[in-house]
């Protein structure tokens, strides 16, 4: 792992050195040495007791007193390394290179593999290492991994740059280093045909000639993030797309200067893609989609949120009897001139969709939802805010056959009525469920929600799991309601109350987060999310104050606001941090924790 | 566990120093490489299987550690990437198994490589892990009676070329 040209060079300095010890076990040190070194190239897992040069039995003994004195010198470099792979503390490892020659050469690939780079002396420190022209080990070559969004903007062309000589980079993360140009990322581009993965987002001012030197040698890259790289244009993502071919994960979001040509390119060459996301992508139109479902035999994940240009025709154009079994995740947030007969096309042909997100997509109906109920058990996440037009007869059939949802959002859906809440209520495995503006919904819907669950037919009775509760501007809802929930609930980490008249209560309000700092004056007044420990804290102050049926009503009117509702920064949150994370290693899991694989 | 052990089919096996053992196909089988003899052996075979890298005293330890275990489920696929995590967490049971003089600490980490049963590797790997961190290099030499071959232009260097490597 540690071989490098350097070592060789140790190895002569070592054997010609007299000054370090005087023990009489210094001799066969340097033999072991030597052994050891051989054993480094060996897949073999035996100890150096098998020495390729058995008939030297002076060697053989002096290694048999060496394993004797220093039992752990029986370990190939193999499981030496394995050994070290366990220490998560680069001082550990550090103090490991310090122990013998030996160990140092085990450590110095696992401590250099990912450099801690999120101090700026520390980078210091790297760098000068790097340019060091006599340095024990040729430790440019060991990085694999460097990251520097942590200094965001103070990292300069100089400081990156300065990197330039590290050739075998696999993952290279400059999210928001908003000060870089192409000068440094061609410079560390250029002749590194060890790439797998680089995130530039928001590093605006890179352009054509970054993605051009990206084309010339990442030849083995699988995860691009250009997100918010405005000045890339489809023309030198036309040569990405053709050079490297092993791309699985890409995501442009925020790139409304691109067209359907580049994506209809990456659909073309880049036959492994796994994960598209093409958030904000404004100028995509139906084509592009078409091509990347069709031609993406693996598409895993496709989002699409404000593709405002899509139609029911990327769907509708789709070979009619072709099914797209791999597809498990797809987000139509915002794609408003999507229809019913869209909806219904695309979850015939990807019935295996697991997360499906049609927010804000305002013409679907009832019909729609009944083509959903098709995903059945497969379906875990359903997004359906600002659908208003649906209804109690669409939910409700909804969760008849899709028992396995997990979340569901019906923000906004005014329609809605205590009976598909109540119906809600008996999903076992519902985790998180936005209510946000279900205006007509009652005490009777939360006290659904509240009631323990039975385990199929005859099984046993099980505590909801409920973590997340939405409610905010379900201005009926009362402090009854709630308790029960509070108390029915052990697992609720977030209840959202704002604009709920009864719960704007100074006294219950002490229990709540603070406001977003984004928020106005009367947003304020009216927030009101309970998380984490307010959570608890709440539940523990309900249960303990008795009397307050009397006070309930003391809170004055404030009438309904025209804002939107105060948790809806958290939602976006949520989308974004999927957004953002890019994975290289095939992971069945994609639930909303999947993020960049970075130990 | 008894009554099914009696039921259970054996093997046997030989050890370096020509020790043979009777044991639990299903115990002998937590070994990737005397499960896979065994199936190119295939069907009932009453021969005894040469394990020549591995002495009596640790396959004796070994095939205590795999009795205690025989029940777990099998690796699964991702284990490579979990053996990977940098957790130096150890169950109770495996913490007290490893509590052995370091001769035979590292000749089970060798035996469970050459054996091929990761779980077992994976625990030994740990344990040495744990003796190592928090240690400074001569309290590391001192654990495992190493000999500094630095000299100490040497390990000024390196701790000059990885200065920046401090906890996180």
């Amino acid at each position: 792992m540690a071989r490098s040209r350097r070592q060789n060079r140790d190895e002569s300095r070592s054997r010609s050195d007299t000054s370090a010890s005087t023990s009489p076990e210094r001799g066969y040190d340097d033999d072991k040495d030597s052994i050891m070194l051989q054993s480094n190239d060996s897949l073999s897992s035996l100890a150096p007791s098998v020495s390729p040069d058995s008939d030297d039995d002076a060697r053989r003994r002096a290694i048999e007193e060496q394993n004797r004195v220093s039992p752990v010198s029986r370990l190939p470099a193999e499981l030496m390394i394995a050994v070290f792979a366990r220490l998560a503390s680069p001082a550990d490892l550090k103090n490991c290179m310090l122990v013998s020659k030996d160990w140092s050469r085990n450590a110095v690939g696992l401590l250099w593999h990912r450099p801690s780079t999120n101090k700026w002396p520390s980078v210091k420190s790297v760098i000068k290492t790097i340019n060091t022209a006599d340095s024990f080990f040729d430790y440019s070559s060991l990085i694999k991994r460097l990251n520097l969004s942590a200094l965001g903007s103070e990292v300069s062309d100089g400081t990156l740059a300065s990197l330039h000589t590290c050739k075998r980079i696999e993952r290279l993360t400059l999210t928001n280093c908003t000060k870089l140009s192409d000068l440094s990322l061609v410079a560390v581009l250029e002749d590194n045909r060890s790439l797998l993965a680089l995130d530039v987002t928001s590093v605006e001012s890179i352009s054509d000639q970054t993605m051009y030197a990206l084309a010339k040698n990442a030849v083995r890259l699988q995860g691009l993030n250009i997100t918010n790289c405005k000045k890339i244009t489809d023309q030198s993502l036309e040569a990405v797309a053709k050079s490297c071919k092993h791309l699985k994960r890409l995501k442009l979001n925020g790139c409304s200067q691109l067209s359907d040509k580049c994506i209809i390119a990456f659909a073309l060459h880049c036959r492994y893609i796994l994960e598209i996301d093409l958030h904000d992508c404004k100028n995509l139109e139906d084509d592009s989609i078409t091509t990347l479902i069709t031609e993406g035999p693996h598409l895993r994940e496709l989002r699409l949120a404000h593709c405002w240009k899509i139609t029911d025709q990327a769907f509708l154009r789709l070979p009619a009897e072709a099914s797209y079994e791999s597809l498990r995740i797809l987000d139509l947030t915002d794609c408003g001139e999507l229809q019913d007969y869209g909806v219904q096309r695309i979850v015939a042909a990807a019935p295996r969709l697991r997360n499906l997100v049609l927010a804000k997509c305002r013409h679907i109906t009832d019909r729609a939802v009944m083509a959903i109920t098709r995903l059945g058990k497969n379906l875990h996440y359903i997004h359906l805010g600002h659908c208003s037009r649906i209804t109690d007869t669409g939910v409700v059939q909804l969760v008849k056959l899709c028992n396995r949802i997990r979340y569901i959002d019906l923000a906004c859906c005014t329609n809605l009525t205590d009976v598909s809440v109540t119906q809600l209520a008996s999903l076992p495995k519902l985790k998180r469920i936005g209510l946000v503006k279900c205006a007509a919904i009652t005490d009777r819907s939360i006290l659904a929600l509240a009631k323990p669950k039975q385990m199929g037919s005859s099984g046993p009775i099980q505590a909801s799991v409920l973590e997340r509760v939405h409610l905010s501007y379900c201005t009926n809802l009362t402090l009854q309601g709630i308790h029960a929930l509070l108390n029915n609930c052990p697992r609720l980490t977030h209840l959202s109350l704002t604009g709920v008249q009864a719960f704007l209560r100074d006294d219950l309000l002490v229990y709540c987060r603070e406001a977003p700092p984004e928020f106005n004056e009367h947003q304020r007044d009216v927030f009101c999310v309970f998380s984490g420990v307010g959570v608890q804290r709440l539940r523990q102050f309900l249960n303990t104050d008795h009397d307050h049926q009397n006070r309930q009503a003391s809170f004055s009117d404030n009438e309904g606001t025209m804002y939107e509702d105060g948790e809806e920064p958290d939602v976006i949150l949520n989308v974004t941090a999927q957004a953002n994370g890019m994975v290289i290693d095939e992971d069945e899991d994609f639930g909303d924790s999947e993020m960049l694989g970075q130990d | 566990m008894s009554t099914e052990a009696t039921n259970a089919p054996k093997i046997k096996l030989v050890t370096s120093d020509n020790a043979e053992m009777e044991v639990d196909r299903q115990v002998a089988e937590r070994s990737i490489l005397i499960k896979n003899l065994l199936e190119d052996l295939g069907g009932d075979n009453d021969e005894a299987i040469p394990i020549p890298n591995v002495n009596e005293a640790v396959m004796k330890k070994v095939l205590e550690w795999c009795e205690h275990h025989r029940n777990d489920p099998p690796a699964s696929q991702d284990d490579d990437s979990d053996s990977r995590k940098k957790s130096t967490d150890i169950d109770e049971w495996d913490q007290k198994f490893m509590q052995v003089d370091q001769e035979m600490l590292f000749e089970i980490i060798l035996a469970a490589n050459y054996l091929d049963i990761k779980a077992l590797l994976d625990v030994g790997c740990k344990t040495v892990a744990n003796m190592i961190k928090g240690k400074s290099p001569d309290e590391i030499r001192k654990t495992f009676n190493i000999q500094n071959d630095f000299t100490p232009e040497e390990e000024e260097q390196i701790r000059r070329e990885n200065e920046w490597a401090e906890d996180r």
